[in-house]
């Protein structure tokens, strides 16, 4: 007696085995969404999307959309460094974004990405926060970097450096006026040149981000959402302009050899190249 | 500190808008990737992004009804939105009372009954905001609410109308909000003209009364061509392209 045979639509089987179907595909050379293994989604990005802030930008990898804001205000520096202004990187990942975030606090990964980026921007001395100083030890400029995730597809490291160095090139804040020793910024007309400054970054720090699967060695860029979460690991990878490392993480239970981390540093060079070329574009 | 005139001696507000004029609108639906409904909307310079989820399972067993869907609205505005950055916790009383008009205004107008034991989510997101956010917040979940294929009976169309200086207007800006001027948000449904949401804080002369409310309802159906307008290109779009 023949045993029966069972089969499977392939979204079936992809709910039961979804190791197992990404594999199929890899061997192939490509992904289920028809990608190349070390192919980049096509990234968009917008500057300058919302005019209530001090600089803001809109970046889309794929279908991971990200907008960012900047709003500038004026406290007093902290007891360390009285003369420097202060950067607050935040990343909000809201329930809108996907179905896998619940409504609360912010999730593990939300609060994981912010500092990740918090590392980078400050490690990387991406602005001289002196240029942030007003008065010495009375009055300094804060900004608040708030970068909201509208839409998660996977990703979520490389759309938020790249939102948040975007909308840090778009800001433009009103120098502030002296009046009997209180300080005032004045809202009204628009800014130009002469009554508002940009700032002056020293290193634009972009990144690339690449899944790792242990059993079939195989290294993917810039994974979705589903390869995510089959993932055994994750690599990212900063760079500047001048091709220099602004940060390396790497999570996850995987091994990686030395070769395969190189390979990941020449990808990201390229990636972040063209992202550079992307964001100078629009 | 000169008050700024809202309304010139020639019947102008302050951005050049006649009394009776919407600001410009800009819609589309089906932005996100993610949700099961989405869309983006523009009343001027106020943006709203409105992202669906449903009808999915019930997250609290203990909330779920036998024989109809529960809606489930939040409201997230963003820090950098708003003229002074305002960091509005999750619990804001105010965001919590918005989310509840406009879970209100869609209770009896979403076909609830057809999706038993589930849970419709609605989460609203304000990007940029200079005035009439409940009116937008509204205008963008009936679009995003039609994208993800929920029944309705009708669409919800929401204006904000008020009293400026001499005249009634509608589509209040922020600086005409946020002065001395009374403003009330209407929600329609365009076919019956029935009201589903009234709401209003300041003080309002009752003779005034039915003008503000007359120029709100035809403020809602002209959102009403708007957005209907943005759905039916969408529609012919996806079955142009389902045709091929």
């Amino acid at each position: 007696m023949a045993t029966p045979a069972f089969t499977f639509t392939p979204s079936t089987f992809q709910k039961l085995h979804p190791a197992e179907f990404f594999r199929r595909f890899t061997t192939e050379g490509v992904r289920p969404d028809g990608r190349l293994l070390d192919a980049f989604r096509p990234t968009t990005v917008h500057h300058g999307v919302i005019s209530t802030a001090n600089g803001s930008a809109m970046v889309r990898i794929g279908g991971t959309t990200v907008v960012c804001g900047v709003k500038a205000e004026v406290a007093e520096p902290k007891l360390d460094a009285p003369d420097q202004g202060y950067l607050v990187p935040n990343v909000e990942l809201s329930p809108m974004c996907s179905s896998k975030f619940r409504p609360g606090p912010p999730s593990e990964q939300a609060q994981a990405v912010s500092e990740a980026i918090n590392r980078v921007l400050k490690e990387s001395k991406v602005l001289d926060l002196k240029d942030l100083c007003i008065e010495e030890g009375k009055a300094v400029w804060v900004l608040y970097v708030d970068a909201v995730c509208v839409a998660y597809d996977g990703n979520i490291f490389d759309a938020a450096l790249a939102a948040i160095m975007a909308a840090l090139k778009n800001v433009r804040i009103r120098k502030p006026t002296y009046q009997e020793g209180t300080i005032k910024v004045s809202g009204g007309s628009t800014a130009t040149d002469e009554n508002s400054f940009t700032l002056n970054l020293a290193r634009t720090p972009l990144s690339a981000t690449f899944a790792i699967f242990d059993t079939t060695l195989t290294i993917l860029a810039d994974p979705n959402v589903t390869e995510e979460t089959i993932s055994d690991g994750q690599i990212s990878i900063a760079l500047d302009e001048t091709g220099q490392l602004c940060g390396v993480t790497k999570i996850g239970a995987s091994s990686c050899s030395q070769s395969v981390m190189r390979d990941c540093v020449q990808s990201a060079k390229k990636r972040t190249q063209q992202l550079r070329d992307i964001m100078n574009q629009q | 500190m000169s008050r700024a005139e809202l309304l010139s001696p020639e019947g102008l507000r302050i951005d050049g808008r006649r009394p009776a004029e919407l600001r410009k609108i800009t819609s589309t639906t089906c932005v996100l990737s993610q949700a099961d409904g989405s869309a983006y909307l523009e009343h001027g310079n106020t943006k709203v992004l409105a992202a669906v989820y449903g009808p999915r399972e019930a997250r609290h067993r203990a909330l779920v009804l036998h024989d109809r869907a529960i809606l489930n609205v939040e409201l997230n505005v963003a820090p950098f939105s708003t003229g002074e950055r305002r960091r509005r916790s999750k619990n804001d009383k105010r965001l919590l009372e918005m989310a509840s008009f406009v879970k209100q205004t869609f209770e009896p107008v979403v076909i609830a009954t057809l999706y038993p034991r589930s849970q419709i989510d609605i989460y609203l997101q304000v990007i940029q905001h200079d005035g009439g956010t409940l009116q937008a917040c509204i205008n963008a979940t009936t679009m995003a609410l039609i994208d993800a294929g929920i029944a309705m009976t009708d669409y919800v169309c929401a204006c904000t109308a008020g009293w400026v200086e001499r005249e009634a207007a509608i589509d209040l800006n922020y600086m005409e909000e946020s002065s001395d001027t009374s403003e009330v948000t209407i929600a329609m449904l365009p076919k019956s003209s029935k009201i589903t949401l009234t709401q209003m804080e300041s003080r309002l002369h009752v003779d005034k009364l039915e003008e503000v409310f007359r120029l709100a309802g035809e403020g809602c159906k002209q959102m009403y061509e708007v957005m209907d307008k943005t759905i039916r290109d969408r529609a012919e779009d996806l079955a142009r392209k389902m045709a091929v």
